[in-house]
């Protein structure tokens, strides 16, 4: 159990240095399996600290729960629970007894008499300052929780659950699928939500390392009368699974999909506005899934659950494998490709295993490459040489851009959706552009832009995806962050980026994400194509959406609000007015004669004997914003046409049962026909 | 001490220079190129007979003297009865139209950039005389209209009690209505060009901000003030013109600074004392005491006006501003403005000439050459070829510098080199 005596210290630069020192001593030629690597290396898959990790756990389960069941096209439904698993019962679950401690200054977390002096002291000033803030009626924060209480050693575990109805795993393949890092059914090209091909995996390395507890997996295909179940831990040294316990067990709920449970520590303090985060912008990007998230605990003012309800049964289509574009490999990539080719001349080679390159075109491109090619030459006698040459071409000749149709964007229809599920905004425009190209591989960016809404904070709230999945940290370095904030003229579309409540969502879904940095978080500002993009092809064109709709609804205002603002000053500018005449009558009255038109004598006269008073002014004002009110809300009426009735959304559910239908698609709405 | 330095400085024979100023053991660059000071003296003082002769033999054009296609409006000072007196008519006939169930809209002369137009022949912006109405029963003038009364009102307090007050004054009276202080600046100015009359007539004038110092001497309210004896920081330029009289100097030029920093450099240096100058900053933008003050100093001294300021495009437009005027204030641009301003420095040319070390230049922002730019399409940078030419190649190598540029020779370079150097040259534009 050396990795398990590891992980007591989390912090990546000691282990280095450990390992450093070893080194000096002892040179042998060592061999690290995969599992050792990650075990190691846990942070570059998104396990930095336990807090991370429970998040991790939780996402990466959901995201294969919904490529399970999006494979079968079933609308998936996913339960996941997180219970938290208190100390004393975590030990009698691995079989510890719970011990007292006896020699209390061997603790760390071990108060010494001064330092309890000094606590007491600073407790005793807390209070004090409190009770003088509250006598003044501020309005203070919460004192923070006192962080001494929990030691180093006072860790938190959890037992993550996460139940779908999906696919399920053929039984023979589960402890594979689970007990060996780096074999998956996602590689190859296409649009896929997993990021190195871990998942559970990795969840199961860091169970390992923290808990020593294995992992339970039930599941069940459809059509299949028992259910498997199967207890499992990793062998990390040798990359493969150990199994406890795997067997077939009734299936009588005819039940098709996976449930995993795995124990692991964690930290839900400080993780669980992330968690809840990333529930909630799944469920936005992910409209027709339905789930059900649960935090159980001891503590019962501490659960949670949410259940973030369907809100369409329209999936998107699942996205397909694509061939490479010539412009996007590498030399490894084309020997890879030629050692798994079932085709055998090099012109088949090429017009079968890339997209874009036609018989003739693949003609050229032989003809091209030099005399000691051919095009019926074996593919498999390529020498190296020759490789690198076709590399070279494939680098410098001019190809189609790929086309898009691999891609399974969210779609406008469901974003749409998804925002107005989630958020409940005031307003919402998206927009979907065309498939564009960088690097050889299509990417297609949807953007949404909400106004209002329900628990949305004031200014900029910036939902990013990738690949159909939220990416909720390093968001400042972010091309869609820098791009809302800085590059967007929010005035231009009459919108306050300070005061109003903005919504900003912004899909990308691509065969290859140009991710940037080890955590795979967010994808940089300075590729060109997709900056541009997201700025002019989709943020913008939501925006000019909006706009319109903005206008309307300020001119609307400014008509309930016309009298009401010209009213408001009426005293203020006659009280003015009347001062003035009050001064000029009363000079007028004691002291020199100043020559005025006859009817501004006799209008002095009248302040001076007050017959015209403050009130007269301010009475003949008002009279006059009144018609002036009505004979402009009149013009309105005239230009804006019949009054808009109160409009209010409305969603009909699915009908109950299996019906023949045949679906219209259009961007933004989809029409079902029941036959 | 420094009389006794000042002497030193004047001893046209010293030649261990190396021994003081601003750089020490090094030698300053082109400090050889130096000649006696008394020498320069000599040069500058028949440059500014020769200016007085020919400034006297010309009469400043106004507005009336040319015929211009398109009719100007301009203000004049007037005094305190008149323009209680304009207030009274105008509110008079506002209630009128109150009281007949009109509602009522003042009618304000527009102060925006299409009502403005530089004439070349008096080198000043003027305001053309379109208006604009301000009715009170629309929503979008509705809070201007009440502003605009609620000012008129207070200036004519002002007016019966005889008093001045401070523009920040002005909009304490009512903070509730104005909400900021740019909101009564404006109308205020407003008004102004509305009553006929310039800013200074309504008795509202602005903070002391510009400050002047050297060989001066003048009268400030009855107060004889010598400008010279006024230490370090110099005498705060006074916000009501109309109490200075009485101006007396033997200075041979006024020197415009743009900046606080080497303003304080060239009076503690005593600048003044070795080339007779009265030293003059705004501290940036001008407010307009001191532009009132150059003016009258220039017209009533006649001495030659020389700027000191960045070589950047801001730089360039302050000074825009003393020579013709703010498109703000173009309703009194002929108070407010002085013609022909020189150039001396810090110019684009300058960085070159001068070695000026490239750790000192900055690189000019988009919104710098987008400034750049849009002063080269002005009129009156266009009328001074000079002017293009440094403008140009200051957008062209996309390069600024600040005054302080010139300290990285040391603290004093800029008054014991660069500026007796550029006298020397007669290098302006």
């Amino acid at each position: 159990m050396e990795v398990g005596g590891s992980s007591e210290s989390p912090e990546e630069p000691k282990k280095g240095k450990s390992r450093a020192t070893k080194k000096a001593k002892e040179s042998v030629l060592k061999q690290k399996s995969p599992a050792e690597f990650f075990a190691e290396n846990k942070n570059i898959a998104g396990f930095d600290n336990p807090g991370k990790c429970l998040y991790t756990t939780v996402r990466e389960l959901v995201e294969n729960s919904l490529d399970s069941a999006e494979s079968i096209s079933e609308l998936p439904v996913i339960e996941v629970t997180i219970e938290e698993i208190g100390k004393s019962r975590f030990n009698s679950m691995i079989g510890l007894i719970d011990r007292e401690r006896v020699d209390e200054e061997l603790y760390d977390d071990y108060e010494s008499a001064k330092a309890r002096e000094k606590r007491l002291a600073k407790e005793a000033r807390i209070q004090e300052m409190q009770a003088k803030n509250a006598a003044l009626r501020k309005k203070v924060k919460e004192p923070a929780a006192p962080k001494g209480t929990k030691g180093r050693g006072e860790a938190s575990f959890f037992r993550v659950t996460c139940k779908d109805n999906g696919r399920g795993m053929p039984h023979d393949d589960i402890p594979n699928m689970f007990g060996r890092v780096l074999s998956g059914t996602k590689y190859g090209l296409k649009q896929t939500r997993g990021k190195f091909g871990l998942g559970a995996k990795m969840a199961l390395i860091w169970s390992k390392m923290s808990t020593g507890l294995p992992i339970e997996i039930s599941s069940s295909m459809r059509g299949q009368n028992y259910t498997s179940f199967c207890r499992l831990d990793i062998d990390i040294h040798r990359n493969i699974p150990h199994i406890h316990l795997h067997e077939k067990r009734d299936n009588k709920e005819k039940w098709h999909g996976a449930e995993i449970q795995v124990v692991i520590e964690g930290n839900w303090t400080t993780y669980r506005s992330k968690i809840l985060h990333y529930m909630r912008q799944m469920a936005v990007i992910t409209p027709y899934a339905q789930f059900l998230f649960k935090y159980v605990s001891d503590a019962a003012d501490k659960n949670v659950t949410i259940r973030f309800a369907r809100r369409t049964d329209v999936m998107p289509p699942v996205p397909l494998e694509t061939k490479h574009h010539p412009s996007a490999v590498d030399l490894l990539l084309i020997k890879r490709l030629i050692a798994e080719t079932s085709k055998q001349n090099l012109l088949q080679f090429l017009q079968h295993e890339f997209v874009n390159i036609g018989k003739s075109y693949a003609e050229r491109l032989i003809g091209e490459m030099g005399p000691d090619f051919s095009p019926k030459m074996a593919v498999k006698s390529l020498t190296s040489q020759q490789i690198v040459r076709i590399h070279q071409l494939f680098r410098q000749a001019k190809f189609d851009d790929p086309s898009g149709d691999c891609l399974s964007p969210a779609g406008e229809y469901n974003l749409r959706l998804g925002i107005i599920k989630e958020l409940h905004p005031e307003m919402v425009a998206t927009y979907s552009c065309s498939p564009q190209v960088f690097e050889g591989h299509p990417f297609i960016v949807e953007a949404g832009v909400s106004l209002g809404g329900k628990d949305v904070k004031q200014g900029l709230n910036i939902f990013r995806f990738a690949n159909r999945i939220p990416l909720l940290f390093e968001r400042g370095a972010d091309v869609v962050t820098r791009t809302a904030l800085k590059r967007i003229n929010w005035n231009s579309y009459k919108i306050n980026q300070t005061q109003d409540k903005i919504g900003v969502f912004v899909s990308i879904v691509s065969t290859k994400i140009p991710f940037k940095g080890t955590g795979k978080e967010y994808i940089g500002d300075d590729i060109s194509e997709i900056a541009s993009a997201v700025k002019v092809s989709s943020i913008q064109q939501c925006c000019v959406q909006l706009k319109s709709k903005i206008v309307k609804k300020i001119q609307a205002r400014e008509q309930q609000e016309r009298k009401r603002n010209l009213s408001k000053y009426i005293p203020d500018v006659t009280a003015a007015i009347y001062d003035v005449l009050r001064e000029t009558a009363h000079q007028q009255a004691s002291k020199k004669k100043k020559q005025y038109e006859e009817k501004d004598t006799e209008l002095l006269t009248k302040v001076s004997t007050r017959i015209v008073t403050e009130k007269t002014l301010r009475e003949k004002l008002a009279q006059h914003v009144e018609q002036v009110d009505y004979e402009m809300a009149l013009e309105y009426a005239t230009q804006s046409g019949v009054s808009e009735e109160p409009r209010e959304d409305i969603y009909i559910r699915a009908v109950e049962g299996a019906y023949d239908f045949i679906d219209f698609h259009s961007p933004v709405f989809v029409f079902r026909l029941f036959s | 001490m420094a009389d006794k330095k000042k002497r030193r400085r004047a001893d046209p024979s010293s030649d261990d220079e190396e021994d003081y100023g601003g750089g020490g053991r090094k030698p300053l660059p082109f400090k050889k190129r130096l000649k006696a000071d008394s020498v320069i003296l000599s040069e500058l003082k028949d440059l500014t007979d020769s200016f007085r002769s020919s400034s006297t033999s010309e009469k400043t054009l106004t507005l009336s003297d040319l015929d211009l296609s398109s009719t100007c409006r301009e203000v004049c000072d007037l005094d305190l009865s008149s323009v209680q007196d304009t207030i009274e008519r105008l509110i008079l006939r506002v209630a009128q139209s109150i009281l007949s169930g009109n509602g009522f809209a003042f009618d304000v002369p527009a102060r925006g950039n299409a009502n403005q137009l530089y004439v070349p022949e008096l080198d000043r912006i003027v305001l053309k005389d379109k208006t604009s109405l301000r009715p009170y029963s629309n929503a979008s003038t509705v809070r201007k209209t009440t502003i605009t009364a609620r000012i008129l009102q207070l200036v004519h307090q002002l007016c019966i009690k005889s008093i001045h007050v401070t523009k920040r004054d002005l909009f304490y009276t009512d903070v509730k209505l104005f909400q900021d202080q740019t909101q009564s600046d404006a109308v205020l100015d407003d008004v102004a060009c509305m009553l006929g009359c310039t800013r200074s007539s309504l008795n509202v004038i602005a903070a002391e901000k510009g400050v002047v110092v050297g060989r001066l001497i003048f009268s400030d309210n009855g107060d004889m003030i010598d400008c010279t004896k006024m230490g370090m920081g110099g005498k705060a330029i006074p916000p009501n013109i109309d109490r200075v009289g009485d101006m007396q100097s033997d200075a041979l030029f006024i020197l415009l600074v743009e900046k606080d920093a080497a303003y304080i450099r060239l009076a503690e240096d005593r600048f003044y004392n070795r080339f007779p100058c009265i030293i003059v900053t705004a501290k940036g933008q001008p407010d307009v005491a001191t532009r009132l003050f150059l003016r009258k100093m220039k017209m009533e001294l006649k001495l030659p006006v020389l700027a000191l300021v960045d070589s950047d495009p801001y730089g360039l437009k302050i000074l825009s501003v003393y020579g013709c005027g703010s498109k703000n204030m173009s309703y009194d641009s002929a108070n407010l403005t002085t013609p022909d301003i020189k150039w001396l420095g810090i110019r684009p040319s300058d960085l070159d000439k001068y070695k000026i070390p490239e750790q000192c230049r900055l690189p000019m922002t988009e919104q710098d050459i987008k400034t750049g730019k849009d002063l080269l399409e002005e009129d009156f940078v266009k009328k001074n070829p000079g002017w293009v030419e440094e403008l140009t190649l200051m957008v062209k190598t996309k390069q600024k510098a600040e005054i302080q540029a010139l300290s990285s020779f040391g603290f004093q370079y800029l008054s014991e080199v660069y500026l007796p150097l550029k006298l020397q040259q007669k290098d302006w534009l």
